[in-house]
């Protein structure tokens, strides 16, 4: 059952990551290249706070607190430069966030933090903890997509002057967005360290960036099931498709450029057509 | 003199990032795509300037069909990837051209095999001694060169005759150019063959300076030429000659000063952040 | 290669199958990354490993059953390692397991297989906390810092070049040699006059070796891999600069020579793999790996079939498939491998002595060995 319990886990702490990053990206429209640095802000805060002996629960608030206040700092940058010149300027805080944590001496430097300890829910509750968590990201997510701030956020990633011409206070709608989805991150960073027990700087990088947003663009950009179905799905891929053997990250990426070129709007937009289609027919 | 020395290799860096980073703001300038897989090509022409050589013994012959052979498969991948996505958002096509680019890293992997190709006799070795103790390696005064002959003619094309003033009216205007009878899928064409010829003998000149090619070869270069081109202002091609160098001599000052502080890419990275905060169009960028 | 080692792996996994009925196969793990960035080392390892297996097979297997090795992808990724792991141990049911990758998805593994008490041995990953992950964790290469202080006394003893300049490759490799460099240089009179910082994707090297130029040192002591070491040394060539280079077992790969090629004459490094070694275990596998793969071997390859040798001799000494037997029977290794004569101490670290290699025409040879058990003494806690 092991085996099973860390894929589930693995799985879960994806989904609460890609939605984290869907709450900006899907629905406020602001692109990330750099989202893998708030979950590391996250899983380091967990890793030498726990090393220092505090118990893990008492560490996600911390680290949500941590990533989410990068997060505003992101979110300040993100009100001076707009579409690809975003896009760049957050892949260069993760590296900056990569170069920086290279050279700290109490998060381990090159060595990273490892000797995590193991939390006292056991195997079987850490995996329900996450299953939690990212259920409950995801009911929220929902419920923000209906209310009155989703739509803002959407008339924001749609056209952000006219929404200031309407009248919308757009810098504040993009911070808060971008403070909820960072802090969000830092969780699911906390329940990485807590899960592999071993964090370094290489496992926060532009690569993980890369893919965490490859989940939410495959999922359909903005959609809660879909970024949720793809994060499980892509997580886990890599180990599910070990029988192509040499060529698993061919077909990985062989199918996320399928996607983009014949289905653009993602697992959602898929299943929104083919629900139409066969309305139509009955 | 070391200032000088430092100095020199940040050029010389700061040329083969001017040579990746142009293709890359001309397809940005005509198309708004973010064209990761460019770096792609760069590795490509790399790997084809290495076998071409160790089988004729010829840089020159080697330089040449590396950079054709690259230019049109650059042109392909406008033809095959970019021309179906050109009317989505455009994290669509960013996101399809990532995925180029891992999947290239594969395949070069899987054909070539993991440990890389080098010449056999290697090109170029060796330095001259200019004046007390400033030295200069023959294959960097090669790429310093190069550079400024390439775009030289470039710069020349560009302006002197007809197939670049309608380049030229095609980034600045399609609409109108396109009323003037500009034939567009040719000029972009045209754009993709000539960005993707410059990146391949970048990597010829790169594997010329390291004597190793490798299937991840590209990686760095996929990154930092995206931060060069947008430090550069996004689509302006002055910008990006700037802003090449200027990551070029940062890094090469940077490893030897600041290297204790934050590594080289962390350091170009800071300095992007940076000026886009004081700049947010970027150094040459239009308002 | 990569079609080649493919097919090689699937004959290997006939040849097991078509084994006689008697014989049950014993099945032990091995993660290594064979696709993504640290695909040349994990295909030395896998190569290293599989020739060992044939070999104990080839010899009886153990006590008379057939050693299988069931290899997985980690892609050097700690995120990949953590469910390899629970799947080696619960679905593949194997009795122990060796690491044929690299520091971080080793580190990660490790925990696993020490918390379900499976015996695992890292062939090649040098980070320090690995072993203390347990006492079912062991490794068969030296740590960073061994090699280090070994470096540090080739450098000012041995040679007798006392003003170094240290190049750093910014990984765990790097950072843990040039400490343990610098915490033995003095020792042996060797002054650290600069220190430069590289990342792991560099390989043009133009200001560094500038500034080398101007720094004049007697001794570059250059931490890094073939790939890296390769283009560094050929342009400090080019340069004109003939300092002595002091490399590491990163550079312990035909591939270096074939980079850097006449300027790699001359270069030395500290590594555990004996070209010239006498030793009829280590001539023996330097010449089949040749026959098996068509290329030479390497220290990665090297590490690979040690760690397997090892595990075997223990499985074998310990005659059962109890986890814990073959544990203690591994702690009590003393083995003669293709590595050196190998023994581990408390903490699961070896102790062997240290290999100094030269480039002489082009191939990689015996220039001294370093053996001073106190310098080399690996950490016990």
């Amino acid at each position: 059952m092991a085996y099973e319990i860390t894929l589930i886990t693995s799985m879960a702490i994806s989904v609460l990551f890609a939605l984290s990053l869907n709450f900006i990206t899907g629905f406020c429209g602001q692109i990330s290249l750099g989202h893998a640095a708030f979950m590391g802000v996250g899983a380091y805060t967990t890793a030498a706070m726990m090393k220092a002996g505090v118990p893990f629960i008492a560490t996600i608030p911390v680290a949500a607190v941590l990533a989410g206040c990068l997060g505003v700092l992101v979110g300040i940058a993100s009100l001076r430069v707009r579409h690809d010149f975003l896009a760049i300027t957050t892949m260069g805080v993760v590296f900056l966030f990569v170069g920086i944590v290279r050279q700290q001496d109490f998060l381990g430097g090159e060595i990273g933090i490892s000797g995590i300890q193991a939390s006292s829910f056991g195997r079987i509750g850490f995996m329900a903890f996450c299953l939690l968590l990212a259920a409950a990201f995801a009911v929220f997510s929902l419920v923000i997509k209906r209310s009155w701030m989703g739509f803002v956020f959407d008339s924001i990633a749609d056209n952000e002057d006219v929404s200031r011409v309407l009248g919308i206070d757009v810098s504040k709608y993009k911070l808060i967005a971008f403070v909820v989805g960072t802090a969000a991150a830092g969780v699911a960073g906390s329940l990485y360290a807590q899960q592999f027990r071993f964090v370094g700087p290489d496992s926060f990088g532009f690569v993980e960036s890369v893919s965490v947003l490859a989940m939410v663009i495959v999922g359909g950009i903005g959609s809660v099931w879909g970024v949720a179905v793809a994060a499980a799905g892509l997580s886990v891929m890599p180990l599910m498709i070990q029988f192509v053997d040499d060529y698993k990250i061919l077909v990985y990426s062989a199918l996320l450029f399928s996607m983009m070129r014949w289905a653009p709007d993602g697992l959602a937009g898929i299943v929104n057509r083919s629900v139409k289609r066969i309305r139509r027919r009955s | 003199m070391l200032y000088l020395e430092l100095l020199l290799q940040g050029i010389v860096q700061g040329s083969i990032y001017a040579l990746i980073a142009l293709g890359l703001t001309l397809v940005y300038g005509l198309l708004r795509i973010l064209h990761v897989a460019h770096a792609a090509l760069f590795t490509l022409g790399a790997y084809l300037g290495v076998i071409v050589t160790n089988a004729t013994g010829s840089l020159v012959l080697a330089t040449a069909v590396s950079m054709v052979v690259t230019g049109v498969v650059g042109m392909a991948v406008y033809k095959l990837a970019y021309e179906p996505l050109l009317g989505k958002p455009p994290f669509i096509a960013l996101i399809a051209s990532i995925a180029m680019f891992i999947a290239s890293e594969e395949i070069f992997r899987i054909i070539f095999g993991p440990y890389g190709l080098s010449y056999t006799n290697p090109p170029l070795q060796g330095y001259y001694e200019i004046f007390g103790g400033f030295y200069l390696k023959y294959g960097e005064m090669l790429v310093i060169g190069l550079s400024i002959v390439m775009l030289s003619i470039l710069g020349w094309l560009s302006g002197n005759t007809r197939l670049g003033v309608s380049w030229r009216a095609t980034v600045t205007d399609p609409s109108m150019a396109r009323a003037f009878g500009i034939n567009i899928q040719n000029v972009r064409y045209l754009n993709f063959f000539i960005g993707s010829a410059l990146a391949a003998a970048a990597g010829v000149l790169v594997a010329l300076l390291n004597n190793l090619v490798e299937p991840t070869m590209g990686s760095v270069a996929s990154y930092k030429a995206l931060a060069i081109i947008v430090l550069g202002g996004l689509g302006s091609i002055r910008g990006t000659l700037v802003a090449a160098m200027a990551i070029g001599i940062i890094e090469s000052f940077g490893t030897i000063y600041l290297g204790h502080i934050l590594g080289r890419d962390a350091l170009a990275f800071a300095f992007l952040i940076l000026v886009l905060m004081v700049r947010p169009q970027g150094l040459l960028g239009a308002k | 290669m990569t079609l080649k080692s493919k097919l090689l792996g699937a004959a290997i996994s006939v040849g097991l199958m078509a084994a006689p009925a008697f014989a049950e196969n014993v099945k032990i793990g091995f993660n290594v990354p064979l696709t993504g960035f640290a695909a040349a080392d994990g295909e030395s390892a896998l190569n290293g490993a599989q020739l060992a297996v044939e070999q104990v097979n080839a010899a009886g297997g153990i006590n008379g059953d057939m050693l299988e090795l069931v290899v997985y992808d980690d892609q050097a990724s700690p995120k990949e390692a953590v469910p390899i792991a629970q799947k080696l141990i619960e679905k593949d049911g194997v009795v122990a397991a060796v690491s044929g990758s690299y520091s971080g998805s080793t580190r990660a593994a490790a925990g696993i297989f020490q918390e379900a008490g499976v015996p695992y041995i890292s062939a090649y990953a040098i980070h320090p906390d690995i072993t203390r992950a347990g006492n079912y964790v062991f490794r068969t290469s030296f740590v960073g810092e061994v090699q280090g202080r070994a470096g540090a006394k080739l450098a000012g003893e041995n040679l007798g070049l006392k003003r170094a300049v240290i190049l750093t490759i910014k990984n765990d490799f790097g950072q843990s040699l040039a400490a343990g460099f610098k915490e033995a240089a003095a020792k042996f009179g060797v002054e650290v006059i600069g220190e430069y910082e590289y990342s792991i994707k560099d390989r043009q090297f133009g200001p560094i070796v500038s500034k080398i130029r101007s720094d004049n040192p007697d001794v570059i002591y250059a931490t890094g891999y073939f790939f890296t070491a390769g283009p560094l040394v050929s342009q400090l060539r080019a340069a004109g600069i003939t300092t002595t280079v002091i490399g590491q077992e990163g550079y312990d790969s035909q591939h270096y020579i074939e980079i850097a090629g006449p300027a790699a004459e001359g270069t030395i490094i500290t590594t555990s793999l004996d070209r010239d070694s006498s030793a009829a275990e280590t001539q023996d596998f330097i010449k089949t790996f040749e026959a098996k793969t068509g290329h030479k071997s390497d220290m990665v390859a090297a590490s690979g079939h040690t760690a397997i040798k090892v595990l075997a001799a223990a499985m074998k000494v310990a005659g059962t498939t109890d986890k814990a037997a073959i544990r203690d029977a591994i702690a009590a290794t003393n083995l003669v491998a293709s590595t050196g004569t190998i023994s581990f101490n408390a903490l699961g670290e070896v102790q062997k002595s240290v290999q100094v290699q030269i480039v002489k025409d082009g191939n990689w040879h015996h220039f001294a060995v370093i053996d001073d058990a106190a310098l080399l003494a690996p950490p016990t806690e």
